[in-house]
């Protein structure tokens, strides 16, 4: 703590804050332009400039941490005369578009010329003309660039792409693709949304909407399980009926980021749905003649909720196979652990000095984890463990360890970690010292390829790191093996630093799987929901009965942050909805949040209504959206372990279940700006030479009783023989496991 | 002193526009009135005021291309509001008064941007292009009216025989010998981008991490923080960079890609860190290299000689990979000898001799005899425990039960009583002149503190007077105890024997660590090298040519033992003066070279500058060291070098010192 006084005023400084951060703490205004809070400093705008008693000359709060004692003051004729220059300097020569920008209304230049109250230009220099750079997504206009560099600091501290450079050079100054012609980078749009003018816009938006025409509603993004908050940006479209649609998605890009698909991907909602009185009587019937009602993980936490009580009202199978795997996991996990959940978090990760990444793409799986990731190794120096059979381009600037290790021998992996990570001699339970002083490391060593040196330099690297988490991915999911693997990752978690994370493979997963008693298969009539089955229940608007999507409709989602958090109805609704339905079948509640609070029955779930919940961050940054699942303690709790089973290699063709930036699924793949997109298998030239087949073939296989087509693109930078073949235009069944053999047949053209 | 027309260099006032030449008040300061051998200066301009040398020099164009020169240098920068536009503003308004298109109320406005820029601006250039121009308008007032008021140009504003040469520098990068530009590279940690701050440093220094570790640190003499509280830990903080390279396994961030191959070839005398740096620079300009080697290992002293407690050998290898990644070619366990040097004059378009030195001279005791077992020179010593420890070459150093006494007080002396004590002395002895506070001054705190914590015995103001054997075998030595008698005219303190206070150490080791000096065996008699009087070959400092055409020299060999970056920076410039000379076989400096060196003998730090808009107090960040119990035994790297947060901390105190120096000619 650093007692110094504010403008007179006495305030203390905690570690590490600047004296920025304590007057926006505590609610003293002082103006910036290039300030972000999630990065580091630009330090550019130099408005942040204030006086320090006794000392000459103007110091940068944003930048300097205060010194015990010091007096500063944060307004003076002469500072208010350097930040009137300096928003002169920012005006000079800025095109006077304001009737077209898209930032109008919503613009930081706008704002501080105003309130700084530039009235008249003292100063002139030569004019430039630069034409507006038009990178698919986004388009950057040189001449309205301030160049604050806040794209350029959240693109490399926060996403990883690091794809966008400083192009020096004085007055001439812009924002340039890193060291390519062209924008090569994951598209998140975060850029656009940090950008404090109308230099790096949508493109998809541009000159669609005045700012101040758009209504802003607060909600969850219902694409995967890292639950980010956006903002779905509305716009009525009709005087006379109830219909609006989507323009953009904001985020409140201070404190939190989103991906390109929670950007780009808002439009899924069903449309032009009406009230169908024949079609709901059929589907009334269809849930009384079921044997079994499955579903998917992107539904509400509510409507899962009311799933489970038509279960036992019905007294049908409730199947959901991605829940179903990650039950069991999270299950086999709670008999080691005796904890209901993983311990580990997105701030975990982030204030990692040690990462441990298995059996996930994280970066296009969750690229909420993958955020976090760069944040560690740029904050932290973190060292990057990524396990995995397949090295991904996209984590190179963040992993600094790539091991590789054959496809099939997770277990023995994890079982090697275990061995590596755990101190025996802290072990009392037999089993579990039984198991470790057991394991043959030679045999799985060589199994699963992950070399000896390797695990001894991750333990090497371990020695220094105070905060570590363990990251497990899909694959270990739909292992065969899976509830060996979760016992051991529960231990590894109780005997070493490590913080867990198991990421739930879909939107909702972990709130199904905690909410839902799920039952293995299905059988006999099934009603699905967002599931292809004899009666489908359809938010995708290909079904019997229109349901609505998640940006329609209110409730909650459970994240891969253990966090409940609201969904708000962004668009209308014109049809029926779960709760109408279930109404009808018996049950009674008037809206489906009426349930929110019921979720209080279910260990770890709060009881508090709907419209308790809050959903924002506060002006600090803090998340105050929903609550956090507690995470108790569960009754004695036994376990045992099993040996390591020897699994037969994957040979021939191998392909991967994963997922191109930017799409995740039905739902992302149905919005405007991302329909386009290929739906493709792309592999090495070494599975071309394997499979016989060329760039642009198109190919034909089956997995599981799936049947794949798709185009084969070769991707130089991809090395090995295992292929990747996105599922995102599928219902994708994410309890397999991602890995499959398969035999490819060239199709006719 | 420097003989001026007008200056008002560091506030001083000179000002003999109204003087006959021979009454011209001189300048207090060693300004660049020479240019270059066949170049007089007009005027020299920079962060901390104007000199003009002649009274013809068309001050406003002096002061529109001061302005220019920003604007060039922004071509570098664009990094904070008031530079970047301020910067244009201000050249657009000179330019705009030079060409007889100026208002007053220009110079209003120039006034008003200028103040800005000074109070705000994020690095020095903006806070000190303006001064001179200030100083220029209140000083020169006439020139500035005449022109507004009759709409005329100034009379040199068309001329284009007029040569304005800049440089932009700082404080620290003017102290380091291999004039690394070191606020770019703390720049690139601050912002988080270690590549920039990687590729910053290679500019001029491809050992990064080597100058991240080991580098006595010049620059932290001359930093300017120093005159708010304490120094950048600048060394430190170039150490991460290279760490992210490493850690995440990238291409090597070269400053440039490498020209294409242009058919010319050098040789390189030795791989120590001073033909490492040829080598990466010759290769960089297109240039074909081999590097000869006697050992069986690259890296010359600082593989062999710095042991891997201070400089792991796998981060060292790293830079030398950083050399090969360029095609150098290597050729190790080749000594090369008088008659290789004649082939190379046949083969190769140049030479770099870069062989160090690496005989250890004696301590002057009595009975000192070589080849007596129990004496054993710091360099063999060394060469035996690193090739071992390092390379698994040769045989370990075991020092059980043995009692090892070095003389010396440099950073040699250090390294091989750390090493005595890792290879498990009984006792370590060191024996030194002078005090504590002179061997701190000639290595660093951290080294002296961390030896003492080890349990090195130091005894101060001691000398060895004499050898002593059984049967041939040294047994123990005989010290002298000296202490300082201040000299009562106020002169030098002198060293004075103290009478009766002899003693003696049963020693099994007498490892001496004086100083070392080079073997030229390889150097063809009948070329008739001139050496300097300390045996080391004669250069002018500037081109490092030595007195035979086409052969070039750089590092210890040239100046004798220094440190790392001393032969870092001799080697860059070779290399750069040689990528011509490959060319047209003539000497030449470019004109940044020139500026550089004349930057140097002005001195760009002033320790009595007093430093505003800086909140002092701050503390300079400690990273954390290996505790004794844990290192003193083994190899482990003792330095665990900053964590990212100490880092940063340390990055923000930078206060980017750049400035621009011009000189018109």
């Amino acid at each position: 703590m650093t007692n110094f006084k504010i403008d007179g005023i006495d305030v203390q400084a905690k570690e590490d804050e600047t004296i920025l951060n304590v007057a926006r703490r505590l609610s003293m205004y002082i103006p910036t332009m290039c300030y972000l809070e999630k990065t580091t400093p630009s330090a550019s705008c130099r408005l942040c400039v204030v006086e320090v008693k006794g000392l000459d000359g103007a110091i940068l709060s944003c930048q300097t941490k205060p010194t015990e004692g010091i007096e500063v003051v944060l307004n003076s004729d002469n500072l208010q005369n350097n930040r009137e220059n300096i928003m002169r300097l920012y005006d000079v020569n800025h095109p006077l578009e304001c009737g077209v920008c898209d930032k109008s209304g919503a613009c930081d230049l706008q704002n501080k010329t105003l309130e700084l109250n530039v009235d008249k230009q003292l100063f002139s220099a030569k004019d430039q003309s630069r034409k507006i750079e038009q990178w698919g997504l986004i388009n950057y206009d040189h001449n309205l660039c301030i160049m604050c560099e806040k794209c350029t600091h959240t693109c490399n501290e926060i996403i990883g792409d690091d794809a966008l450079d400083l192009r020096f050079g004085g007055y001439n100054s812009s924002i340039v693709p890193k060291n390519a012609d062209y924008l090569d980078c994951t598209f998140c749009g975060e850029c656009i949304a940090v950008c404090p003018v109308g230099a790096l816009i949508s493109s998809d938006f541009q000159y669609t909407s005045n700012a101040w025409e758009l209504q802003k509603i607060p909600s969850t993004c219902a694409h995967c399980s890292a639950g980010c908050a956006l903002e779905y940006e509305v716009k009525q479209t009709s005087s006379i009926e109830n219909k609006a649609d989507i323009y953009r998605v904001g985020n409140n890009y201070e404190y939190n980021t989103l991906c390109g698909a929670g950007r780009f991907a808002y439009d899924f909602d069903n449309k032009n749905t009406t009230k169908d009185l024949d079609e709901f009587s059929n589907a009334i019937d269809s849930f009384k003649k079921a044997d079994t009602i499955e579903f998917d993980s992107i539904i509400s936490n509510e409507e899962a909720y009311i799933l489970q009580a038509l279960k036992e009202k019905l007294g049908v199978k409730l199947v959901n196979k991605d829940a179903y795997a990650y039950q069991s996991f999270l299950r086999a996990y709670q008999s080691a652990s005796g904890k209901l959940l993983y311990s580990g978090d997105l701030e975990n990760i982030k204030n990692s000095d040690q990462v441990i990444v298995i059996g996930s793409r994280i970066a296009t799986d969750n690229p909420a984890v993958r955020y976090h990731l760069t944040m560690a190794v740029k904050r932290n120096k973190a060292n990057i463990i990524y396990f995995h059979p397949i090295e991904d381009k996209l984590m190179q600037n963040v992993v600094s360890d790539f091991i590789k290790y054959e496809a099939g021998s997770e277990e023995g992996v994890v079982a090697l970690l275990a061995k590596v990570l755990i101190d025996e001699n802290i072990v009392t339970n037999k089993t579990v010292k039984d198991f470790l002083s057991n394991l043959d490391e030679g045999n799985l060593s060589a199994q699963s390829n992950v070399g000896e040196e390797e695990l001894a330099l991750l333990a090497k690297k371990q020695l220094r790191a105070k905060v570590s988490t363990l990251i497990i991915g899909q694959d270990i999911l739909g292992h065969r093996n899976a509830n060996n693997i979760a016992k051991l990752v529960a231990l590894i978690e109780k005997y070493t630093i490590y913080n867990v994370v198991i990421v739930p493979s879909k939107t909702n997963t972990l709130g199904v799987s905690l909410i839902c008693d799920l039952d293995e298969k299905a059988k006999g009539y099934t009603v699905g929901y967002n599931i292809k089955a004899d009666y489908t229940l359809s938010a995708l608007g290909d079904g019997d009965l229109d349901m609505p999507a998640l940006n329609q409709q209110e409730g909650t989602l459970t994240s891969l942050d253990k966090r409940v958090t609201p969904l708000n109805v962004a668009v209308p609704f014109g049809g029926f909805t779960l709760n109408d339905i279930a109404n009808a079948l018996g049950l009674y509640a008037k809206n489906t949040i009426n349930y929110t609070v019921n979720l209080g029955e279910i260990n770890g779930f709060k009881a508090i209504s709907f419209d308790d919940l809050e959903n924002f961050y506060s002006d600090l940054g803090e998340d105050i959206r929903g609550y956090v699942l507690n995470n108790i303690t569960l009754d004695e709790t036994s376990f045992e372990l099993e040996d390591v089973e020897e699994l037969p290699s994957f040979d021939g063709s191998v392909v991967y279940a994963c997922e191109p930036v930017l799409e995740f699924n039905q739902f992302t793949h149905k919005s405007h700006q991302l329909k386009n997109q290929d739906v493709l298998l792309v592999g090495s030239a070494q599975f071309a030479l394997a499979s016989k087949i060329n760039d642009g073939d198109k190919v034909k296989f089956e997995i599981d009783g799936t049947e794949y087509e798709r185009i084969f693109k070769l991707d130089s930078e991809l090395k090995g023989t295992i292929a990747l073949n996105h599922t995102f235009d599928k219902e994708n069944d994410a309890s397999l496991y991602r890995f499959s053999q398969v035999k490819i047949n060239k199709s006719e053209v | 002193m420097a003989k001026v027309y007008f200056s008002t260099w560091k506030g001083e006032e000179v000002d003999n526009r109204t003087a006959e030449v021979d009454e011209w008040k001189e300048s207090a300061y060693n300004l660049p009135e020479i240019y270059s051998v066949d170049q007089l200066s007009k005027a020299f301009i920079g962060w901390d005021g104007v000199a003009i040398f002649s009274p013809w020099v068309d001050v406003v164009r002096l002061a529109t291309e001061y302005a220019a020169q920003y604007q060039v240098y922004s071509e570098a920068c664009g990094r904070c509001a008031p530079g970047r536009w301020g910067g244009r503003i201000l050249y657009d308004l000179m330019d705009k008064i030079a060409r007889g298109d100026g208002d007053y109320s220009d110079i209003d406005h120039l006034k008003e941007v200028s103040k800005t820029m000074m109070e705000t601006s994020k690095c020095e250039i903006g806070k000190t292009v303006p001064k001179p121009l200030l100083d220029l308008l209140d000083h020169f007032p006439d020139e500035f009216s005449r022109l507004i008021d009759n709409k005329e140009k100034s009379k040199d504003y068309d001329k284009i025989n007029i040569d304005y040469i800049a440089k932009v520098t700082a404080p620290c990068t003017d102290a380091c010998p291999a004039h690394v530009d070191i606020p770019a590279y703390i720049e690139g940690v601050r912002d988080l981008r270690f590549d920039d701050s990687l590729k910053a440093t290679r500019q001029t220094m491809p050992l990064a991490h080597t100058c991240g570790r080991v580098c006595p640190h010049p620059c932290e003499d001359e930093c300017r923080r120093i005159n708010v509280d304490h120094p950048i830990s600048i060394m430190e903080l170039k150490r991460l960079g290279a760490d992210y390279e490493t850690d995440h396994h990238l291409n090597f961030q070269h400053p440039i890609k490498a020209k294409p191959k242009n058919g010319k070839k050098v040789a390189v005398v030795g791989a120590g860190p001073a033909g490492l740096t040829g080598a990466y620079y010759l290769a960089l300009e297109g240039i074909e290299v081999d590097v000869y080697e006697e050992l069986p290992v690259l890296g010359g002293e600082v593989a062999v000689g710095v042991p891997e407690y201070r400089m792991p050998i796998d981060k060292y290898n790293q830079d030398i990979e950083a050399v090969k990644d360029l095609g150098v070619n290597f050729i190790t366990n080749h000594k090369v000898s008088a008659d290789d040097m004649r082939r190379f004059e046949e083969d190769y378009d140049a030479t770099l001799i870069a062989s160090g030195t690496r005989l250890s001279k004696k301590v002057r005791a009595k009975n000192e005899v070589l080849t007596m077992p129990g004496y054993w020179g710091a360099i063999e010593f060394l060469d035996q425990v690193n090739l071992w420890e390092k390379y698994g070459i040769g045989e370990p150093v075991d020092l059980t039960d043995k009692t090892v006494v070095c003389v010396g007080g440099g950073f040699t002396s250090m390294d091989v009583v750390r090493c005595s004590i890792r290879a498990n002395a009984k006792r370590v002895v060191m024996i030194y002149r002078r005090d504590e506070k002179t061997i701190i001054r000639n290595t660093t705190y951290e080294e002296y503190h961390e030896a003492v914590e080890e349990g090195v015995e130091f005894m101060f103001y001691s000398a060895v007077e004499e050898i002593i054997d059984t049967d041939g075998t040294l047994s123990s030595l005989k010290i002298n105890k000296f202490e300082l008698i201040p000299d009562p005219n106020g002169g030098r303190a002198q060293l004075v024997k103290i009478e009766d206070a002899d003693f003696n150490i049963d020693t099994t080791y007498l490892i001496p660590a004086v100083s070392q000096s080079a073997e030229f065996s390889h150097l063809p008699k009948e070329w008739d090298f001139e050496m300097t009087s300390w045996g080391t070959l004669l250069t002018n400092s500037k081109d490092y040519m030595t007195s035979k055409k086409g052969f070039f020299t750089a590092g210890d060999c040239e100046y004798g033992p220094m440190t790392i970056v001393n032969a870092v920076g001799q080697a860059k410039r070779a290399a750069s003066v040689i990528s011509r000379y490959v060319h047209n076989q003539k000497i030449t400096l470019t004109n940044d070279e020139i500026m550089e060196d004349h930057l140097r003998k002005m001195r760009v730090y002033d320790k009595k500058e007093i430093v505003t808009g800086w909140l002092p107090g701050l503390a300079r960040q400690e990273s954390e060291k290996l505790a004794v119990e844990i290192r003193r035994d083994n190899n482990k790297e003792v330095n665990l070098g900053f964590t990212q947060k100490e880092a940063m901390d340390e990055a923000d105190r930078c206060m980017r010192c750049y400035y621009i120096a011009m000189i018109v000619v």
